[in-house]
């Protein structure tokens, strides 16, 4: 064993010298900016329109450094890389970073990000005007972009719309669901022929809670529910109780195998990159159903997620920042390229605008309809308002918690106290009584 | 066993200082690595310290109030961090009481020379795999196979087993049964090796010995092996106490974080690491972990009192 | 007399015997069939997978394979080869190290030899979760982020396994063969390197495999420290596959990177699993 062992070690010693040496050696910095760019992502996403729409200037370097966002690890890093950037290395530095809707305010509202009409990112003109509010601080300072645009749409399977409503028009089904009390006739309706209006008790929560009057916590730092929210906690509850909904979560197996040929769900909800990315049973060859959906607003206008472009402080590669941004906001062939091959709903409102009068642009998904036209509308309706620091965790964890009540293993009072709890645990600053 | 005989040459002085050169390497990578930030840790635990966005709060002084925030009831009158403690208890003696009984019926069969088991490195491999799969991968694995569109559910509906489904996340009973289910399997076969090479370090001729003096099978477990193993299950014991205290990893993942239902499998070091994760609050998690050490130390020198003190007296 | 007694005692032995066997056969059962199933689903599409349950590997294998070798951001031999560097360095650091601090309390008298043991004992109570925070508080202040060291170098203080060596030293070391090593001259520090160590040779061996599969498995601290994609380890790239959220999931890749991920560990346990067996063996004679 000694033999074998001491075998391992040296050949472990040999390969680790090895994998030292093909480190390239630093780099001198020739020119004004630096020759590495740090880019912190928490998923591929990007990265791959990035790599095929973007060409990196000769004699740059692209690091990517990308950590998971589960349980906040993506933000964990990124914090961490952000309060040392000032003593970090130049080509450590991060140079830009993406954030998302439910917490970009933490990074827009902060030093930690600059102000990119400095660098060269001047002309929002073409952009949706939500995008640049989101990046834009308290005092006017705008710190980034989106390269989306994401409002969000009821998705519906045209075939159970066409046994329940008769039709699978986008127009008379939207009509049909125009409101929440005709949203919940409907549902009535489904379950009568045995469909489920929604896979999962959480599917209108964003629905809901885009259209809050009131932010999460008060000046004071006081946690308050929106009616919206509670609006929400009330339909659900109604819902799980008359079987118009399965008990799942948004992203389980059980709510995802819905969206097979045999699902027997009518609508789910979600932007374009929800149906491009989250919805491949659909899509699946053998047992999906490809074609058979629509999309339509549902009884309230709102957005769902969207990826932005910060602008890192300290950065040594302003230029490179501000041309990344240029090119996914204002570049008209990237642009028309995201829509086109990518199905993205770009923030290029010319762009996106040309797709919309196009009478031969059309998603095959959709069942030939023009979903890009659908969304210009829709976009117009968008609001970013209400918004805190704390958002993604306090909605992740409303809903879990929440779905033991709608499960039955807890009464309302006890899944409330438990949420109150994880408020208290995730973020001390916020007052819960 | 001998029992040593280091007290004849104690005289020899000039070999004390080498217990300490011995030690050294140790205390000085304990030191170094775990005791300043362990002190880091107690010393976070009286101020008030956590991030709130990327704005740092304290840390200021504000002496035990995290202790007493630690122990206030929320508005329902239940004291959380009691309640994970509780948690915590059901969770390691649903898995680790099976666990170190079967591996010692394990260790004990394989070492048997009356039942000559064939095939035991075979058997010796595959009770030890599930051990080398890491803790995230297992609970995944765990979590497709009894979810509600899962395998089980399908094999228990397809066989008429139950009418409906059964949401084995939904009930107190089957989530903590899982975690234990799958802290049993992965720590049997380890302790079923430690416990084997404590009984194979056993002199032989002491078993031949109580056979020959018409000892049956069950008085040679309970005269010879189980006293002279006492050093090894005093280890065995103790380890899977600690373990079972910082269990944190299949509950963890299983549930998502969540320790579902009505936190009932949120372990204390799940609660520990909710005030570790967002806001990095060294504060509460300073004090979760001193009142964590004060109760495994107890419990600890508890389990090894009564353990010792049970073989001092066979 | 006897001859029925030899009946007698057959029967008895054959009944224990089937009991016995049935009991290991349904471990081993339960034990691999989370492996078998793993490796089913690393066969199966992601439509397959999503679909439902099956006992029969499916024929997506090499595609998954190809798929997870030739992923762009997760580079998984890079992971296993920085994986087996740190485990591996890990696992000697800690067992030697154990080993001698063991030895160095059981073998020799000294003054506070009793607070010392009870320290290390309070130590081990300590969940490692609390002085990780700071712990990276630490390494970071002295820019050892992303580098090795920190992972291994905390391995030579492993109040656990010091504490298996001490109580396996207690078993097993007679004192006699240490004093007339002492009688032949040997220096203090080549009797534990010549004689000691040889006679710890199971408990080295099973400790030696344990710390190098804690510390394979092992994803909190080196997820906190390593974040350059070059210095990842295997947990982590699994964590962020795992985690890589809903686009472009499949599952069938996530479950081939996990096979991939404990594939190399179960070759060389299966290679050292021979080795354990025999030290236990061979330890056993020196009762």
């Amino acid at each position: 064993m000694k033999k074998t062992l001491s075998l391992i070690l040296a050949l472990l010693m040999v390969l680790s010298v090895l994998a030292g040496c093909s480190k390239s050696p630093a780099e001198t910095p020739a020119g004004e900016e630096g020759k590495v760019f740090n880019i912190y992502a928490w998923n591929e996403e990007f990265k791959g329109f990035f790599e095929k729409y973007y060409e990196v200037p000769e004699g740059i370097t692209v690091n990517w450094i990308i950590n998971p966002s589960d349980h906040g690890v993506y933000q964990d890093k990124l914090d961490a890389a952000l309060m040392g950037q000032s003593g970090a290395s130049a080509d450590d530095k991060v140079d830009l970073f993406l954030a998302e809707a439910d917490y970009i305010l933490k990074y827009v509202d902060n030093g930690a990000t600059q102000d990119i009409t400095k660098i060269g990112v001047t002309d929002f003109s073409n952009t949706y005007e939500y995008t640049v509010q989101a990046a834009t601080d308290s005092k006017g300072v705008v710190k980034g972009v989106s390269f989306q645009c994401c409002p969000s749409a009821m998705i519906y399977r045209r075939s159970i719309a066409k046994d329940v409503l008769g039709t699978d028009d986008p127009a008379a089904v939207q009509e049909a669901v125009s409101d929440w009390a005709k949203f919940e006739a409907v549902a009535g309706q489904a379950k009568d022929k045995g469909y489920y209006m929604t896979a999962s008790f959480a599917s209108t929560y964003r629905v809901f809670s885009n259209n809050a009057t009131a932010p999460w916590v008060d000046a004071e730092n006081n946690l308050q529910f929106d009616a919206q929210v509670n609006a929400w906690m009330d339909q659900t509850e109604d819902f799980v109780s008359n079987g118009y909904t399965l008990t799942s979560g948004i992203w389980d197996d059980e709510t995802t195998a819905q969206m097979f040929m045999d699902g027997k769900t009518m609508c789910f909800f979600g932007p374009a990159w929800y149906y491009n990315f989250s919805m491949g049973n659909a899509q699946d060859k053998d047992n999906g159903c490809f074609g058979d959906w629509a999309i339509c607003q549902g009884p309230q206008a709102h957005f769902w997620g969207g990826t932005w472009l910060l602008a890192a402080s300290g950065s040594d590669n302003p230029t490179m920042v501000a041309d990344i941004m240029n090119t996914f906001i204002n570049d008209e062939e990237v642009c028309s390229n995201l829509v086109k091959n990518e199905m993205q709903f770009s923030n290029n409102q010319a762009v996106n605008a040309k797709f919309a009068e196009d009478p031969e642009f059309s998603s095959a998904f959709l069942g030939g309809q023009n979903d890009t036209a659908m969304f210009v509308e829709l976009a117009k309706n968008i609001k970013f308002e209400n918004v805190t620091i704390y958002d993604q965790l306090l909605n992740e964890g409303l809903q879990a918690y929440m779905q033991e009540y709608y499960k039955g293993a807890v009464t309302k009072e006890e899944a409330m106290q438990n949420f109150l709890n994880y408020v208290n645990e995730t973020y001390p600053a916020i007052i819960t009584n | 066993m001998k029992h040593p005989v280091r007290r004849l040459k104690r005289g020899g002085v000039s070999y004390v200082k080498w217990g300490y050169i011995f030690i050294i390497p140790f205390f000085a990578a304990y030191l170094f690595f775990t005791l300043v930030p362990q002190l880091m840790t107690i010393y976070n635990s009286l101020f008030e310290n956590y991030r709130d966005g990327l704005n740092q709060v304290g840390p200021n002084f504000v002496g035990l109030k995290n202790y007493k925030t630690l122990f206030s009831p929320d508005n329902s009158g239940s004291i959380g961090f009691l309640k994970y403690f509780g948690n915590t208890m059901i969770l390691w003696i649903l898995g680790a009481v099976p666990q170190i009984l079967v591996a010692l019926l394990l260790a004990v069969f394989f070492t048997s020379y009356r039942l000559r088991i064939k095939a035991q490195p075979f058997f010796k491999t595959v009770i030890y795999l599930p051990n080398l799969i890491m803790a995230s991968a297992f609970s995944m694995l765990f979590f497709t196979l009894f979810s509600n569109v899962g395998p089980i559910n399908q094999l228990i509906v397809q066989m008429g087993w139950a009418d409906v489904k059964i949401d084995f996340f939904a009930s107190t009973i089957t989530v903590r049964g899982l975690i234990a289910l799958m802290n049993f399997l992965m720590w049997f076969g380890n302790t079923t090796i430690l416990l084997m090479a404590g009984i194979m370090g056993i002199d032989q001729s002491l078993f031949e010995s109580a056979t020959i003096d018409g000892a049956g099978p069950l008085q040679v477990f309970f005269k010879v092996t189980l006293p002279l193993l006492m050093p090894i299950l005093i280890y065995v014991v103790i380890t899977a106490l600690i373990g079972g205290l910082q269990m944190f990893d299949v509950p963890q993942i299983l549930t998502n974080g969540i320790g579902m239902p009505d936190r009932t499998s949120t372990t204390m070091v799940m609660y520990l690491n909710n005030y570790l994760s967002t806001s990095k609050n060294f504060g509460m998690a300073g004090a979760v972990s001193v009142v964590l050490f004060l109760v495994s130390a107890g419990l600890s020198v508890f389990v090894y009192g009564t353990l010792t003190k049970r073989s001092r007296e066979d | 007399m006897i001859q029925r007694k030899n009946a007698a005692g057959r029967i008895h032995l054959l009944v224990a015997r089937v009991v016995v066997y049935t009991i290991l056969i349904f471990l081993s059962a339960l034990c691999l069939f989370s492996f078998y199933l793993l490796i089913v689903n690393a066969s199966r599409s992601n439509a397959q997978l999503q679909a439902g349950f099956s006992l029969l590997p499916q024929g997506n294998f090499f595609t998954n394979l190809k798929n997870a070798w030739n992923d762009a951001s997760i580079n998984i031999p890079r992971g296993v080869l920085n994986s087996f560097l740190v485990a591996g360095l890990t696992a000697v650091l800690t067992t030697y190290f154990s080993a001698l601090t063991a030895y160095g309390i059981h073998a020799y008298t000294f003054r506070g030899k009793k607070a010392v043991f009870t320290c290390i004992m309070a130590v081990m109570m300590i969940p490692p979760q609390v002085s990780a925070v700071g712990f990276v508080q630490l390494m970071t202040k002295l820019g050892m982020t992303n580098s090795f060291l920190p992972l291994i170098l905390p391995g030579i203080a492993a109040p656990v396994v010091f504490f298996y060596m001490k109580q396996y030293l207690e078993s097993v070391l007679p004192m006699e063969i240490v004093e007339a090593a002492r009688c032949d001259g040997s220096s203090e520090f080549s009797t534990f390197n010549r004689i000691v160590l040889p006679i710890m040779k199971p408990a080295l061996a099973v400790q030696l495999i344990f710390s190098f599969v804690a510390s394979w498995n092992n994803y909190f601290i080196p997820a906190l420290l390593l974040d350059k994609a070059e210095m990842k380890t295997v947990p982590i790239m699994i964590a962020q596959l795992r985690s890589a959220d809903y686009s472009k999931f499949d599952m069938g890749k996530v479950y081939m990177f996990i096979l991939l991920a404990i594939l190399p560990v179960l070759i060389v346990y299966i290679f050292l699993s021979r080795s354990i067996i025999k030290g236990v063996t061979a330890g056993s004679v020196k009762g």
